[in-house]
């Protein structure tokens, strides 16, 4: 998928990842990550919004770049939507992250893209707790949509990653619900006597519900359950072993890549979407010690994440309030 | 509709605080972006464009090629969450590719394309937040892009967008006045004073075009002089950047010598 090598470039590649003690081209042990760098808030129109890095020297370029935004629409419970909220999410490349591809190519890459990151996503097992409106009436329904605007290997994890961070910044606006009830007078409008305690009455109570924004001074709360948001890990696989963060160059050059999505919440571990990208076979035994490896990067990947999301609240919020009391 | 929001009060101040002919705030980012041969950010108030151009290098397909000349190729590209409400444009989508067919005829006066026969430059336009005035940022950014990537230009290009309320003539509406009111862009060749592109979705006036013509080539003057000056500190930056390390692998050499 990525740029082509000749054959004696992916052996050297490999040569060197295999080789003891291992090397890469820019001198990172074989589990190390490039420099991430992310930032929340990006996008002014959306309910939450990051855009992250991997690889970018300041100012310099030539790193992989993907910008996630959310957003809320409400929807009709029974015309489309699902009872309780539901998630849509779709990446879209920019031509310029893959220049050398033809606009076929390009749809079906992202496509590819999309299906990995909506199916990990959009699974009933991660709904957040508050994207109801009105219980079998009104809900959210979340778009996450993903730009993928330069790709200098390991799109993926960056896809995962910024797709947390956006969901981890989405604020739900506070909704009240409002029912309409027909007067009970006008229901005994016959003059009959009618005994309102009666368990047999099967008339239909009309009534119409509808919801109203709260007003309040802040955009309203974050997602339900947004610990659980999964991170993913993907392994690369040269047999016998396997690294991390893969540049373009490495990843044109491995043959197999193992891709897993965990997500840790106080209940436990789970392992929420699992991909084998390239061609070729691999045995149970790799795999199983592959999602044993995994679990430890993805953990390590999820603390540091979640640190850098806190201090971007704290930035924000500091920085917000601060402009608030200069006004 | 008594909240109705009012275009131009009678203090001569518009809803976003501007006066008649001030322009938002343009900030203009020339740093490498992904692997672009030249790449363009910039933004006029809300409205955020990024540009990437690529080239001139041999087209993808047989095809594309002129004998001649170097072939175009504009790709727009709205991000879905750029406008308020969510909307996702494809790739055939008509607006989209009526965008781009405006962009790349905007510029093939202006490129000097015969430099370059049988090879392709490819301007891929990204619209990162809208608000009002996204073809005249599409415009300015595509300009800056091309000669952030070295590509021979007989000009800069600077496009503008003007309207009128009743009688006064406005600058760089935002989409709330693009909304209301008739509404033109146009794009000058600020050192000749030719123009390469005026366009117009609205109905104006006869009597009032003039006005606002005159207006907006005015203001493009002023927005050729911020492009130029940001063109001048990357290329600044760049010679600096390079003389320090010309000077370095002179001091080796030196060292070498001794």
């Amino acid at each position: 998928m990525a740029i082509s090598l000749s054959k004696a470039e992916k052996s050297y590649i490999q040569a060197g990842i295999v080789g003891d003690p291992p090397h890469r081209s820019d001198g990172r042990a074989l589990h190390d990550f490039r420099t991430v760098a992310l930032e929340t808030g990006v996008a002014p129109l959306s309910n939450g919004s990051a855009r992250l890095t991997i690889g970018t020297v300041l100012r310099g370029g030539g790193g992989t770049e993907v910008l996630a935004a959310t957003k809320l629409e409400v929807e009709d419970v029974k015309v489309s939507g699902v009872d309780g909220g539901r998630i849509v999410c779709s990446v879209t490349c920019s031509p310029a992250a893959y220049p050398h591809l033809s606009s076929g190519a390009l749809e079906d890459l992202q496509y590819d893209m999309t299906t990995i990151v909506d199916q990990t996503l959009s699974h009933p097992s991660l709904r957040p707790s508050n994207l109801s409106i009105v219980k079998g009436q009104k809900s959210w329904l979340l778009n996450l949509d993903l730009v993928v605007l330069s790709d200098a290997g390991n799109v993926h994890d960056a896809l995962f990653m910024a797709a947390r961070a956006a969901l981890w910044d989405t604020k739900v606006p506070r909704t009240l619900s409002i029912e309409y009830k027909a007067a009970a007078a006008n229901r005994n409008a016959g003059g009959m006597e009618i005994d309102d305690a009666s368990g047999l009455d099967t008339r239909q109570q009309p009534s119409i519900a509808d919801f109203g924004l709260h007003d309040f001074w802040d955009e309203g709360e974050p997602l339900g359950g947004r610990e659980a948001w999964p991170v993913s890990v993907t392994l690369n696989l040269i047999s016998p072993i396997h690294y991390l963060d893969a540049s373009a160059q490495e990843e044109a050059a491995t043959p197999l890549r193992l891709l897993q999505a965990f997500s840790f919440s106080p209940s436990g571990t789970s392992l929420q979407g699992m991909r084998v990208l390239g061609v070729g076979e691999l045995d149970a035994k790799t795999v199983k010690q592959g999602i044993e490896d995994g679990e430890k990067y993805a953990r390590e990947i999820y603390t540091a994440l979640n640190a850098k999301l806190k201090d971007e609240d704290v930035r924000r919020n500091q920085k917000a309030s601060y402009r608030f009391a200069r006004r | 509709m008594g909240s109705r929001v009012e275009i131009l009060n009678e203090g001569g101040f518009r809803s976003d605080g501007r006066r008649q002919y001030e322009l938002r705030e343009v900030t203009i980012d020339l740093s490498q972006q992904g692997q672009a041969d030249g790449a363009a950010v910039i933004t006029h108030g809300l409205t955020r464009v990024m540009v990437s151009v690529f080239g001139p290098r041999e087209a993808k397909s047989r095809s594309q090629t002129i004998h001649d000349r170097a072939n175009i190729n504009v790709e727009v590209a709205i991000s879905p969450f750029s406008a308020g409400e969510r909307r996702k444009r494809s790739r055939g989508d008509k607006r989209i590719l009526e965008m781009a067919a405006t962009i790349k005829s905007t510029f093939e006066p202006v490129v000097q394309t015969t430099l370059y026969p049988r090879s392709q430059i490819d301007v891929f336009v990204q619209v990162l937040q809208q608000d009002g005035g996204v073809l005249q940022a599409c415009i300015n950014a595509t300009t800056l892009a091309l000669v952030n990537a070295g590509i021979p230009l007989l000009d800069f290009v600077c496009a503008v967008s003007g309207g009128v309320y009743s009688t006064s003539p406005m600058l760089d509406l935002s989409l709330l006045e693009e909304n209301d009111l008739p509404n033109l862009t146009v794009a000058v060749m600020p050192k000749t004073g030719k123009f390469t592109l005026a366009t117009m979705e609205t109905r104006l006036h006869v009597d009032r075009f003039e006005d606002i013509f005159k207006l907006v080539c005015s203001a493009s003057q002023a927005l050729h002089q911020e492009m130029k000056d940001a063109v001048r500190v990357r290329t600044t930056s760049l010679v600096t950047a390079m003389g320090t390390i010309q000077s370095n692998v002179g001091g080796d050499m030196m060292m070498d010598e001794s």
